[in-house]
């Protein structure tokens, strides 16, 4: 068996353990209102608990509408995709997860985004602190011009977070699988790394302020066959305590890896979420069946 | 349509395994012509073609590895590779047993038990391994389940004239003076038996076939076992 499917399956019978300890824990409680046209919740794996609720999520740039009434739940310390063509709309729902869609000036969200039962985009939410509690890495690495530990600590810095830094930093890097090859060089440039040790130190920023959701778009594109397979097997381990959205285009990578599957197509419409093995064995909908055999388009 | 050389591979895969079960089933109608007529140039033709099966088998196993490492196929795709997969293993093992069937031809030299009619089980079973090659070809769950409901009466046809072998065997002495003829008349039943537990066979692989196809068209593996 391979490392994927055995991370995969101690994700799930950790669930189940969860679920039996807890009876009072049923994730159905939490899945309320599931009008929008698609089944939102993945079905047959271990019922986990909520952590990111969309109900009737809309996306405008402008006039171009480029999500169109999402409603989904992202269950807790599981991978989750969101695949799909280019301008499905993928990486806009991503950004509503942590309010980056705030930054582009013609962007228009309606809808609910609630990450553990509070509403995102309610006027008390202060998006920096949102984005606290949700990190995200991007498809270029991108490091600050700044030392290893100093690009590790940046988020706690701002925060004004106390704490042990050298501790954190150990463990960030412990945990982005960098620490062993990077230990002696803390005080080097991070952009003295290579590409795939980059996004690492990208990961390791991201989780230095223990965020509960890890949001990633397409974080091993730029990468090559051996730096992607590490940010796979990181991003499994990362499960075990954080819950991870990442959006690919890899179809490959999103069976490998993912949990559940969320497929958009073209409009901005999410066709189908359910179990990644489900997806790729036997859709639901003909039409996520053309475009994940490649027949689409 | 995207992927082009992609989707002529699958087609031409499904091509090729229906071709290999005509053939396969040409073989197996042969190997039954041998048996009526104690022809030993039609069993010779049945014996002698094992190897293009065979060779057919690999080939077409090494086509769909090559679909699974290069193509990455998902979904139906997937599901037709995977009982494309299973089938040709079916078809290759419907092969070798119409060679023993044209082998039994080639060693009986009369007929015993006019009464046990083996041509009628073996026009059965080609044509539960013809229909199950349809329903794979046409996408037709309905035939899937047809043809697995046709294995239990061929099932009750072998047993029954099974049965009427051995109760001769038990009710009447066979056995002459003559030893020779003894010895003869216990390699015609032995064959015999040997025929009918051979066609048996054919069927259970034509359910299987049935099977398989159903997994693909429905991901449903209600008759896999």
């Amino acid at each position: 068996m391979s490392q994927n499917s055995t991370n995969k399956q101690n994700r799930n019978e950790r669930a189940e353990r969860d679920e039996s300890a807890d009876p009072t824990a049923d994730g159905m409680d939490i899945q309320t209102d599931v009008s929008g046209s698609v089944a939102a919740s993945a079905g047959g794996s271990p019922t986990r608990e909520t952590v990111v609720s969309a109900k009737h999520i809309s996306v405008w740039y402008g006039d171009d509408q480029a999500l169109s009434d999402i409603t989904m739940d992202i269950p807790e310390r599981s991978v989750t995709a969101m695949v799909g063509p280019s301008g499905c709309g993928k990486s806009t729902f991503l950004r509503c997860i942590n309010r980056m869609n705030d930054l582009i000036d013609s962007a228009r969200v309606e809808g609910d985004l609630y990450l553990r039962g509070k509403n995102v985009y309610d006027d008390d939410v202060d998006p920096v602190a949102l984005r606290r509690r949700v990190g995200m890495v991007f498809q270029k690495p991108n490091p600050f011009p700044k030392s290893i530990y100093d690009n590790v600590t940046y988020g706690l810095k701002i925060q004004d977070k106390g704490g042990d830094y050298d501790e954190i930093v150990e463990e960030s890097l412990k945990r982005a699988a960098l620490w062993d090859e990077v230990k002696d060089q803390l005080g080097e440039s991070g952009l003295e790394l290579s590409g795939g040790q980059q996004q690492r130190l990208c990961i390791a920023r991201a989780i230095a302020p223990d965020p509960e959701v890890l949001l990633m778009d397409e974080p091993a594109s730029a990468l090559d066959p051996v730096a992607t397979s590490q940010i796979e097997d990181l991003i499994e381990e990362l499960a075990e305590d954080y819950t991870v959205v990442i959006v690919t285009h890899n179809m490959q990578q999103a069976a490998r890896i993912s949990d559940q599957t969320a497929v958009f197509l073209t409009g901005g419409e999410l066709v189908e979420f359910d179990d990644t093995q489900k997806i790729f064995e036997n859709p639901e909908s003909q039409r996520v069946e053309d475009y994940i055999t490649g027949k689409f388009g | 349509m995207p992927r082009q050389e992609y989707q002529e591979s699958l087609s031409n895969l499904r091509d090729d395994v229906l071709y290999m079960s005509e053939v396969v089933a040409e073989r197996l109608r042969l190997g039954l012509d041998a048996l009526e007529q104690k022809d030993r140039e039609i069993a010779e033709e049945v014996v002698g073609g094992d190897d293009e099966i065979n060779q057919m088998y690999l080939d077409l196993e090494s086509e769909c590895v090559n679909l699974i490492a290069l193509q990455q196929p998902v979904a139906s795709d997937l599901r037709f590779i995977a009982a494309s997969f299973k089938i040709i293993t079916d078809l290759e093992r419907i092969g070798d047993l119409a060679v023993n069937l044209a082998q039994y031809a080639m060693d009986a030299d009369r007929d015993v038990f006019p009464e046990v009619d083996v041509q009628q089980i073996g026009v059965e079973t080609l044509d539960m391994l013809e229909s199950a090659m349809a329903a794979y070809a046409n996408d037709d769950p309905e035939a899937c389940y047809a043809v697995a409901e046709r294995d239990d009466d061929l099932d009750a046809m072998c047993e029954a004239a099974s049965s009427t072998v051995v109760r001769d065997l038990i009710e009447h002495d066979p056995f002459g003076d003559d030893d020779a003829d003894a010895e003869a008349y216990l390699q015609d039943i032995s064959r015999l038996l040997l025929t009918i537990r051979d066609l048996e066979r054919i069927g259970d692989h034509a359910v299987n076939i049935a099977a398989r196809a159903l997994y693909m068209i429905e991901d449903d593996a209600e008759l896999l076992y």
